[in-house]
């Protein structure tokens, strides 16, 4: 099973673009996609058995959509009970002695204040970063890369 | 010449807030204060809404414990439409409650403060969280991460979705629980009680012991939480009941929508959480404590065999307690009680019927809601007009009746450690340690992304910093 997962808040804007990405994704074989608030350790079990995650986040510095491999973090910094991509590759690692490959789907946001609407720019990203994800979920085998 | 010193922000707590530790001329601790530096306006900007919109705006006020403030928000809608609300939907609350005392529990203990235990106090900062727990236990850290998974999986079930669920209302709750959730989690419950067994067997054999008595301090305060008519450990309805720190009885079976003849609230310029305090001892000389601990202390027993065992084992070492570290070894029992509590609403049939909720219009112009979030107490108070639109709100959140507490553990604890000036930064974690006992919860509703650095300053009467040490 490949997991790919939105993260973000739907109530502040752009943060919400992971969570609207898995909502419009295609349903396809042995893919099963997740929108999270935040990425916490209970996900790390459910990637036990995983071969592949995308993750898929909304980044203020971003400058372009970019698909990047990403690996278990070998020396996490956290704080509390929030975790990166990789930091939770990490904890999936150590719990389960396997981590799925790892892929971190960066889409530009603009906007993080209060509100359910994605910002026009934001908005105009969506429809790149759902066919990146699906041509992901359909390939074994991603190029890395940026869109604009 | 007097210094201060900065810890900010406090780390592996939720929500935003900082410590500040004044010394004085010698270089010893003076006084120490802790500060809730986030404001949130909820009671403000709720004025002018509808009481219908309430428990889904007042979830917002937490990302961890959304269902506390649905609950109380929906039992204060109740009131103002004067409804009994049906036995279904009572049930269904309360196995809600308990599934969020679970996941917040094995969150606060797993996830933030196991790693002080496990790893030390003076272990490395960097690797002092749940990804170290998980290298040097991850036995105990799966298990850990499966039983809060099993209480996010009671809000789940029951609410259609783990956080925010738009589930309880005025009147009841708008989905009633099907017979395979209910399955399901009858399927799992043996798993998390196993769990929560182990945990409490390694806490005991582990943690309870002088050395870590000392390492966060005791002291004697008042206590307070809700209890049943026969003076049950209650978490859904019940009265209030107040002690003091040698036990004895000060308010018993208080209707807690009469919360306001206890208690009272006070403010600080330099905080922007509240400072209840036991009217009748005035302030600060009332300060009490709630959460686990205050409701440990206050309740006769738990009614539940295996709880109700592990109550006579920890009141054995002293009751009331009024050792920090103790609101762990609470926190655990109470995880274990709800289980059993959980494992036994489930069994009752009445739980999958289908009458869930009463409808009305506004009978009352005033409704208060109590119940028994995971850190304590919780109280919200509206007053509406004809229309059911908010003309006040008050809310006293479980974390603000813990305030005074909280300082005088800050201080305590930093005049233990800190002497003739000098600091590091296994006693500045202490510090936190001590504040994370507690479990405070100060609005996670924000997604908040990136590093939480810990700085720590050295400030001279004059304002300038003359040392700084920073964890990032």
């Amino acid at each position: 099973m490949d997991f790919v997962i939105g993260i973000g808040n739907t109530l502040r804007c752009d943060d919400g673009i992971g969570a609207r990405l898995i909502a419009s994704l295609s349903e396809v074989p042995n893919v099963a996609g997740i929108a999270v608030h935040q990425l916490t350790p209970e996900i790390a079990l459910r990637l036990c058995d995983a071969g592949r995650v995308l993750f898929v986040d909304a980044h203020s510095f971003a400058q372009r959509i970019a698909l990047a491999r990403i690996a278990p973090a070998e020396d996490p910094d956290i704080t509390g009970h929030v975790l990166s991509p990789a930091t939770l590759l990490g904890l999936t690692q150590l719990l389960c002695g396997h981590a799925p490959q790892g892929w971190l789907l960066s889409v530009p946001g603009y906007e993080f204040g209060f509100g359910e609407e994605l910002s026009a720019r934001a908005r105009a990203h969506l429809p790149v970063a759902i066919a990146i994800a699906e041509k992901w979920m359909r390939s074994a085998a991603v190029m890395e890369g940026g869109m604009d | 010449m007097k210094r201060e010193i900065k810890i900010d922000p406090v780390t592996r707590i939720e929500g935003h807030a900082k410590i500040t530790i004044q010394l004085d001329d010698a270089g010893n601790v003076a006084d120490a204060r802790f500060h809730v530096t986030e404001l949130r306006g909820f009671e403000a900007f709720c004025v002018g809404r509808t009481l219908w919109e309430m428990p889904s705006l007042t979830a917002r006020i937490c990302g961890i414990c959304p269902i506390s403030h649905i609950l109380a928000s929906a039992k204060a809608g109740d009131a103002i439409l004067a409804v009994r609300v049906p036995e279904t939907a009572v049930l269904l609350r309360r196995v809600m409650n308990l599934g969020q005392i679970v996941q917040s529990h094995a969150l606060s203990f797993f996830y933030l403060s196991a790693p002080d235990l496990l790893l030390g106090w003076d272990s490395d900062p960097a690797t002092r969280n749940v990804i170290g727990l998980g290298a040097k236990d991850p036995d105990l850290t799966r298990r850990g991460i499966r039983l809060r998974a099993y209480g996010q999986q009671v809000i789940e079930r029951l609410g259609g979705k783990r956080i925010h669920p738009a589930w309880a209302v005025p009147g009841g709750v708008n989905q009633p629980l099907s017979a395979e959730n209910r399955r399901w989690l009858q399927e799992h419950l043996p798993a998390a009680l196993d769990t929560i067994r182990f945990t409490l067997d390694l806490f005991k054999r582990s943690f309870v012991n002088d050395e870590m008595r000392g390492a966060l301090g005791e002291f004697p305060s008042l206590y307070m939480g809700l209890v049943a008519p026969d003076g049950t450990w209650e978490h859904y309805a019940g009265g209030l009941r107040i002690i003091d720190g040698a036990g004895n009885i000060l308010a018993d079976h208080v209707d807690p929508t009469h919360y306001q003849d206890v208690v009272g609230e006070a403010s600080e310029a330099w905080s922007y959480l509240k400072f209840p305090y036991y009217r009748a001892l005035g302030y600060p000389d009332g300060m009490y404590r709630v959460g686990p601990l205050g409701r440990v202390n206050v309740c006769d027993r738990f009614g539940t065999p295996l709880a109700d065992a592990e109550l006579e084992e920890f009141r054995g070492r002293g009751a009331p307690s009024g050792r920090i570290i103790d609101y762990h070894y609470a926190r655990l029992i109470e995880i274990l009680a709800s289980l059993e509590r959980i494992e036994r609403l489930l069994k009752d049939e009445r739980i999958l019927g289908t009458r869930i909720r009463a409808e009305a219009g506004i009978n009352a112009l005033e409704g208060i809601g109590v119940h028994e979030a995971p850190r304590g107490t919780l109280f919200h108070h509206y007053q509406v007009d004809e229309n059911g639109v908010m003309r006040t709100v008050n809310l006293i959140v479980s974390t603000g009746q813990n305030n005074l507490a909280m300082n005088r553990t800050v201080r305590d604890i930093a005049a233990a450690y800190i002497k003739d000036g000098k600091l590091s930064e296994g006693i500045l974690n202490r510090v936190e340690g001590g504040i994370r006992a507690f479990d405070p919860c100060l609005s996670c509703s924000v997604h908040a992304v990136g590093n939480m650095p810990i700085a720590l300053e050295l400030i001279g009467p004059d304002g300038t910093v003359v040392d700084r040490a920073v964890r990032d």
